[in-house]
C-alpha cells in the first residue's frame, strides 16, 4: 500500500516511513528538515492540519513534537515525528505555512516551556498568574502543589463519629 | 425581618445567570417548560445588582474564583449562596489537580448544599426549598458571618489565589 | 486608538458556558476582537496519566459537557487500537445508536440559544421539552441522565432493557411530527430572516485553511464528513445523505442542524429494525492488573460541533502515558471568531458566537 507517496518521500528527504493499517501512516524526520518537509506535503495535498502534540520522555531526556496531517483528496493520515533536547527546547515555527499551528504552539509553549522562534503569539493562554514549572513535565506533582495551596478536610476519626451519632439519631443503621 | 417581609422574600428569589461549570447543564431544564421553576417565583436575573442567590454549580477553578468573590460582593444584602454538586464539598472528582480549590466554605459562606454529580432538578427543587425553610426560621445568615468573620476569609482567599491587590483591582 | 474597550465578561446573558472576550469598539462597530479562554481548566492531561486504564472513562466525559458521548467513544477506540481488542457486532450498534442521541440533543440546545439570543423565547421551552424526552430514553439503558460512563475498552456495559424498541420508536415519531413546527416558527420568521441572513458571513476558502470542522463547514460548500471519510463503527453499513448548503451565514449554519436532526431520525430507524444478536462485551485479561502493551494512536470521531481527535501513547504500563484531546472549538473559538467579528454591530457578538457553536470546556480542558 503507498508504494508511490513513500518513493516520493524518501526521494527527497532522508526519513523512515511505516505503513500502520489503512489511512495511517508514520514518518520519523530529523528536526531540520521539518519545514521543507511541510511545505513540500502541503503542495501535494494535506491540507488540513489537525493538531501538534508534545511528548516528554524524560529518560532519554528529550521532548518530541507530533504534526498530524490529514488529506481530503486521498484520505491518508500523516503523524510526523521529531526528537528535540529538552535541556534547551527552542524550535522553529509551523506558522507561515499553515496559520492554524499559532494556537497549538502557544499552547504547547505555557505547558511544557518550549520556545517557537518566529511565533508572535506567546502570551498566556489558559494559566493565569502562574509562578512555578511548565506543570505537563513528568517531574511537576501535582498533588504537593495542591496540599500547599487549597485545604481540604480530611476524613478523620472524629469526623467519622459525628457522622454515625447522627445516623443512629435519624434511625438510618 | 417581619413576618410580611419574610414571606414576599421567600415567594420570589431572584438568581443571579452565572454559569460556572458543569452543573449549569442541569439548569436549564429548571427554568424552562418540563419542570418549572417561575411558578415558586425563582427567576434569572442579568445583573448581581439585582438579585437575591448566587447558585455556584460545579468545580472551582482559580480563576473562576476570583471572579466570583467579586460578584459575591456586588450584591447588595441579604443574599444567600447555594452551592451545587459534590466538587464543592470536598474536592470531588478533581481532588488532586493543580487548578481546583477543593473546600467553597472557607472563600465564601454557603447556605444550602446539594449533592450529587449531577443532582437531578427534582433535588434542585428540594435544596430551594430547603432554603425558604432556612429563612422563614432565620437560620439563612451567610452575609452576617461574612462581615464580622472578614479577616478570617480574606486569609483563606489570598493563601490560595496570590496577591490580592493584583486580582481585586484588575479590570477583567 | 479612539473608542472604549468592553469586557463581554464570564457573567453574561449571552455566552455559552464559561468564556470571555474582550473587544475595542468605536460606536457601534467593533474594530478588534480577543478571546480569553481557561475559566475551566481542570488539567485533564496530567490526571490522565494518574488513573487506571479503567477509571479514565468516568473523567473522559466531562471534557465537554453539552457532548459528553463522542469523547467516551474515542477514549475507547484509541486504547482499542493499541491493546489490539475486537469489540463485537452489537456493541458496534450500541454504541452508534447513544452517538447519535447525543447529536440530536446537542443540536437542540443549539437551536434554543440561538433563537434565545435573538429575542424569540418560544424555541427554547420547545426544544428544552423535546430533549428531555431524549434524556428519559438514555436513562433507561444508562442510568444517569448526562454523564452516561456507559462505553468500556471491549464493548458497553450492559444490554438493552425490555421493552426499549418500542417506546424509543415512540418519541422519534412524535419529534419527527413536531419539525414542520420548528420550521413555520423559526424558518418563516422575517425577523429572523433580516437578522441572519448575511451576517456572520465565512469565506469557504479561508475556512478550509483555518482548521474549521463539522457542521460550520458544511454550511459552506464542502462535503466533508469524518463517518464517510474514515468509517468507524457502525457506519460502513448504514444508508444516509451528507446535507450540504452554499452560502455561509448564519442562516445556513442553523438550517444545516435542522436537515441533520432529519438524518439522524432516519440513522436511528434503520438501527432499532436491523441490530445483529450477539454479546456486548468482550472481558479483558484480568481487569484489576491489566498492562496495556507499548505503542500509540490515533483516532477521530465526528461529533456535533466538529472533528474529535485522540492521540494516546502507552507505555506497557497500567495508567497511559501521554493522552492528548483535540476537541473541534479550539480553532473556531480562538481565531475564527476573532476575525469574523471585526466589522460587525455590538449587538450581534452574542448570536454570532452561539451560531459558531463555541464549546468551551473543551478549549480549557
Amino acid at each position: 500500500m503507498y508504494e508511490d507517496l513513500k518513493k516520493d518521500i524518501q526521494g527527497k528527504f532522508p526519513a523512515k516511513f511505516e505503513v500502520i493499517r489503512e489511512r495511517r501512516i508514520k514518518v520519523s524526520i530529523d528536526k531540520n528538515s521539518v519545514l521543507p518537509f511541510l511545505s513540500y506535503i502541503k503542495s501535494k495535498g494535506f491540507i488540513h492540519l489537525i493538531s501538534i502534540s508534545c511528548v516528554d520522555w524524560i529518560k532519554e531526556n528529550e521532548f518530541e513534537i507530533v504534526y498530524h496531517l490529514w488529506s481530503y483528496t486521498d484520505e491518508i493520515h500523516i503523524m510526523l515525528k521529531t526528537r528535540i533536547s529538552r535541556k534547551k527546547p527552542i524550535f522553529e515555527t509551523a506558522s507561515e505555512i499553515y496559520p492554524v499551528a499559532q494556537t497549538f504552539e502557544r499552547e504547547i509553549h505555557e505547558m511544557f516551556g518550549v520556545d517557537f522562534k518566529g511565533n508572535k503569539r506567546q502570551i498566556p493562554f489558559i494559566l493565569e498568574d502562574w509562578d512555578d514549572i511548565p506543570p505537563m513535565r513528568k517531574d511537576f506533582d501535582p498533588l504537593k502543589y495542591a496540599k500547599s495551596h487549597f485545604e481540604t478536610e480530611e476524613y478523620t476519626e472524629e469526623v467519622w463519629t459525628k457522622v454515625r451519632k447522627i445516623q443512629k439519631f435519624r434511625g438510618e443503621e | 425581618m417581619s413576618g410580611i417581609g419574610k414571606t414576599s422574600r421567600i415567594k420570589s428569589l431572584w438568581v443571579t445567570y452565572y454559569v460556572t461549570g458543569c452543573g449549569g447543564i442541569e439548569l436549564l431544564p429548571v427554568i424552562t417548560s418540563r419542570f418549572d421553576a417561575e411558578r415558586f417565583g425563582i427567576i434569572t436575573s442579568a445583573t448581581p445588582r439585582q438579585s437575591d442567590v448566587l447558585v455556584v454549580s460545579g468545580f472551582l477553578t482559580t480563576k473562576t474564583l476570583r471572579r466570583i468573590i467579586r460578584t459575591y460582593e456586588q450584591m447588595p444584602d441579604p443574599k444567600y449562596v447555594v452551592a451545587l454538586g459534590a466538587c464543592t464539598i470536598n474536592g470531588g472528582i478533581y481532588w488532586d489537580s493543580y487548578s481546583t480549590a477543593d473546600k467553597l466554605e472557607l472563600y465564601i459562606p454557603v447556605d444550602v448544599y446539594i449533592a450529587g454529580c449531577m443532582p437531578r432538578p427534582e433535588s434542585i427543587f428540594m435544596g430551594f426549598a430547603h432554603l425558604m425553610a432556612m429563612i422563614k426560621g432565620d437560620k439563612a445568615d451567610g452575609w452576617k458571618r461574612y462581615h464580622e468573620n472578614y479577616k478570617w476569609y480574606k486569609k483563606n482567599q489570598d493563601k490560595a489565589l496570590g496577591n490580592s491587590k493584583k486580582w481585586r483591582v484588575r479590570d477583567v | 486608538m479612539k473608542g472604549f474597550e468592553y469586557f463581554i465578561g464570564p457573567q453574561h446573558l449571552g455566552i455559552p458556558g464559561n468564556f470571555g472576550i474582550i473587544v475595542n469598539v468605536d460606536g457601534d462597530t467593533i474594530v478588534k476582537a480577543r478571546a480569553n479562554p481557561g475559566y475551566l481548566h481542570r488539567a485533564f492531561e496530567k490526571l490522565m496519566e494518574r488513573r487506571l486504564y479503567l477509571s479514565n472513562v468516568s473523567v473522559v466525559c466531562r471534557i465537554c459537557v453539552f457532548d459528553p458521548d463522542p469523547q467516551e467513544a474515542a477514549y475507547c477506540m484509541a486504547v482499542e487500537e493499541i491493546a489490539k481488542i475486537e469489540v463485537p457486532e452489537r456493541a458496534k450498534w450500541i454504541r452508534t445508536m447513544i452517538l447519535e442521541f447525543a447529536r440530536i440533543s446537542s443540536h437542540l440546545i443549539y437551536l434554543g440559544s440561538l433563537t434565545s439570543a435573538l429575542g424569540l423565547y418560544t424555541v427554547m421551552q420547545w426544544a428544552l421539552t423535546d430533549r428531555d424526552y431524549i434524556l428519559d430514553l438514555l436513562e433507561m439503558i444508562t442510568g444517569g441522565r448526562v454523564y452516561h460512563i456507559f462505553m468500556q475498552p471491549g464493548g458497553v456495559r450492559r444490554d438493552l432493557p425490555e421493552g426499549f424498541k418500542e417506546k424509543a420508536k415512540k418519541v422519534l415519531d412524535s419529534l419527527k411530527s413536531r419539525l414542520s413546527d420548528y420550521y413555520n416558527l423559526i424558518f418563516d420568521n422575517n425577523i429572523f430572516v433580516h437578522r441572519t441572513r448575511g451576517v456572520g458571513v465565512l469565506d469557504p476558502e479561508w475556512a478550509l485553511s483555518m482548521g474549521v470542522t463539522g457542521p460550520n463547514l458544511r454550511a459552506c460548500g464542502y462535503k466533508i464528513d469524518v463517518r464517510k471519510d474514515d468509517p468507524y463503527l457502525a457506519y460502513p453499513e448504514l444508508d444516509f445523505e451528507v446535507p450540504v448548503l452554499e452560502d455561509c451565514d448564519m442562516y445556513d449554519r442553523a438550517m444545516l442542524r435542522m436537515k441533520e436532526i432529519e438524518q439522524s431520525i432516519r440513522i436511528l430507524e434503520q438501527i432499532l429494525d436491523r441490530i445483529p444478536d450477539g454479546s456486548v462485551w468482550k472481558p479483558v485479561p484480568n481487569p484489576i492488573n491489566w498492562e496495556v502493551p507499548k505503542g500509540e494512536s490515533f483516532v477521530r470521531v465526528e461529533s456535533a460541533r466538529g472533528e474529535v481527535a485522540y492521540y494516546m501513547v502507552s507505555d506497557g504500563e497500567d495508567k497511559p502515558y501521554r493522552v492528548n484531546v483535540r476537541g473541534p472549538s479550539i480553532t473556531h473559538g480562538i481565531l475564527v471568531l476573532e476575525k469574523v467579528l471585526e466589522g460587525q454591530r455590538l449587538a450581534d457578538i452574542s448570536p454570532i458566537v452561539f451560531s459558531l457553536d463555541v464549546c468551551a470546556p473543551s478549549i480549557d480542558r
